[in-house]
Parts: structure tokens; sequence; C-alpha cells
């Protein structure tokens, strides 16, 4: 199984979904793959799940999934406790666990290539439903009720490397544009006004 | 901190709006801590690290809350990373509450902060990041108002630094 193949199953069920990714190769895949209002980019690894809990504790009744990586994940275990604890009945986390820190030219190993296990300490952090699946109807199975469904929802989807991010065109929208269109989009959906956009 | 000043705070926390909070315990402000859980109109949320108190509370930003993230001292070093990806680079204003612990003025100081505190500011100041240090409670309700409005303006966090009487 490799990213693409999952991501390409979650793509035609975008309806009023909130999607975050973190910046791995996933995001330039899911930005090809889909152009949901409804995306927002965290620029950098490490930010993306704790943003997406801001974002489901601000608006309860909206299904927010999160687009994470191994590498991602690591640089932000504290996020799993908080998860862990916080009850949220709104969010789906999918770790795409390629075991390699695939930004990097040489693909150096992260420490899932060796002994660590992200959903057991996804587990362990109170995570009950943590699972890992690794092949696509494994990710049929436990994944896709995290797209449509309810509750917290928290995949790891053990994949091949997959170099396809480094061949499709990158999007071409910055943060900012990202970050507007994405509160727009909100604004209009929930009829609300996002204090700090509009102020002049 | 006396009672009084944790009520002003939570008070000027409440007249700008401020409906969700993101923490970690530190000892010279936490006294605002029962209170707002007390009032229960404000979201508070602990987290495990400041750098993950400011994402989440970037995520409740762009959710339409209004957000605040209070932290000691040591917070601005845990979480540069966050407040400058999330904070500055996307551009979400959060209202930074900041246990000035380590300064000149902190009552309780010792070798223990010391450190820490005397580099605080010029991170802040590294980081871009706009701020303003309150020693006592005149005019705090205005100087909550200020620096949310400055972080507003900036999309970008904005800090209020609480030494002096607030350090004690």
């Amino acid at each position: 199984m490799i990213r693409r193949d999952c991501l390409e199953l979650v793509a035609p069920l975008m309806t009023d979904q909130l999607v975050l990714s973190s910046q791995s190769g996933q995001r330039i895949e899911w930005f090809h793959l889909s152009q949901h209002e409804g995306n927002l980019l965290v620029g950098m690894m490490g930010c993306a799940t704790g943003v997406g809990m801001g974002l489901a504790l601000a608006l309860p009744h909206r299904r927010v999934i999160v687009l994470e990586s191994d590498g991602s994940v690591l640089l932000s275990l504290f996020n799993l406790p908080t998860l862990g604890n916080l009850n949220l009945t709104n969010l789906t986390v999918f770790v795409f666990d390629n075991e390699v820190y695939s930004g990097s030219t040489m693909s150096e190993p992260t420490a899932t290539a060796g002994n660590t296990d992200i959903a057991a300490i996804a587990r362990a952090s109170g995570i009950e439903n943590a699972v890992t699946v690794d092949d696509i109807e494994g990710f049929k199975e436990h994944g896709l009720p995290g797209v449509t469904g309810e509750g917290l929802h928290y995949v790891v989807c053990k994949v091949e490397e997959s170099l396809i991010h480094r061949e499709i065109p990158r999007p071409n929208v910055d943060l900012a544009e990202y970050k507007y269109r994405f509160v727009r989009y909100i604004e209009r959906t929930e009829g609300i006004t996002i204090p700090f956009v509009g102020l002049g | 901190m006396e009672p009084v000043l944790a009520e002003k705070i939570v008070h000027g926390l409440k007249a700008v709006g401020i409906d969700f909070i993101t923490y970690l315990p530190e000892s010279r402000l936490s006294q605002i801590l029962p209170l707002l859980r007390e009032d229960g109109t404000v979201q508070m949320v602990a987290a495990a690290s400041e750098q993950e108190a400011i994402t989440i509370a970037a995520g409740a930003a762009l959710g339409g809350k209004r957000v605040a993230c209070y932290m000691e001292s040591t917070g601005p070093y845990v979480s540069a990373y966050s407040l400058l990806t999330v904070g500055k680079q996307m551009g979400v204003p959060i209202l930074l509450l900041i246990g000035f612990l380590g300064s000149f003025a902190d009552q309780r100081n010792s070798f223990l902060y010391v450190t820490i505190g005397m580099r605080m500011i010029p991170t802040l100041e590294g980081l871009g990041l706009e701020y303003r240090v309150i020693e006592n409670a005149d005019n705090l309700d205005r100087h909550i108002r200020d620096a949310q409005r400055v972080s507003d303006s900036m999309r970008a966090p904005a800090a209020l630094i609480f030494s002096g009487e607030f350090a004690r």
C-alpha cells in the first residue's frame, strides 16, 4: 500500500470536512487530488495535529481530518496524551507511516523503522481505538469510517515509501492564501465571522 | 499574586471576548485558572507543552474563537517553533499571557529562574513578536485590549508579560 492509494479513496468522500495536512509529501499528493476549500496546509511538521485539535474543539459539529506523517508525529508526541484526554468526537488523524524521512534526499529511517509503534503509544496515551493498518482493505475497514463517521479515529497507515509527490506539480498556493480560503469557507458554511480576518 | 489581581486579569480577558485559552500552569499567575474554570464561559485546554498550546490555540482561532495562551517565561523557548510557524508564518493572532519568572521585578527570583527570565524578551524579539511588560494593575484592561488589537492587526501572536505585583 502506498499513501496515494489511501488518499484516492478519501478524496471522493469530501463534503464539508476540514482537512489539515502537515508539511510532508502527502500534502502535495492531497492538494493535487483535492481542491476542497476546507483544505488547509499547516506549513511545518509537528503542528497539524495540534491545530486540528483546536479546530475540532472550536467546531465540535464539524469533522476535522488531519493528514500526518511518522516524522511529524514523532516531532510532537506530546499531542498524544492531550488528545487522549480531550474526549473529542469529531477528529480523525491519519498517520502515513513510511518509516523514513522521505523529504530528506537519502530517506533516512525514522524510529518507526525500528522498535517504535505509534499506534501503541497512542493507545497508551488514552486513544483507545488507535489502530495500525498495513493494507488497503485494512484502510477501508478502519480508515474510511473516520472520513464520514463520528468519533475519534487515530489510524496509523503503514505505507511503502513512494516518491510520487516529487513527480507531480506542487500546489501554486501559499500559506496565506490557504488560510484565507479556509477561514472564508468556514465563515460561509458556519454562518460566522472569524474575528481577526476582516478587521480594517 | 493577590487574588484581586487574578480577578482583574480574568475581567480584562473576558472584556475583550476571550473565549478559549490553552495553558500550562506555572507559579506566578496560576490563580487565574480556578477563576476561569469557575466562570465557565472560557473553554480551557490544558496542553502538555507550550509548543502544543500554541498550535491548539491557533486551530481554535481559525475556527472562530477568541484565543489566549497562558505560559511561564520558559514557554517562548519551548514554543518558538510553533510561534514562528503557525503564529507568524501562517498569520494567526494569539494573545500570549506570560508569567515573567526570572525577571528583574520577579519577587521570587532565584538562580533557578534568572537565566531563563533574562533571555526571554530577547527571544520574543528574535521571533519578531510584539510584547508589553506589565508590573501593576493600573490600566490593565487597556493593556489587554491594546495587546489583542496589536495581535489582530499583525495577524500574529502578541504578548503581555506579567511581572512586579503579579510575580509575588
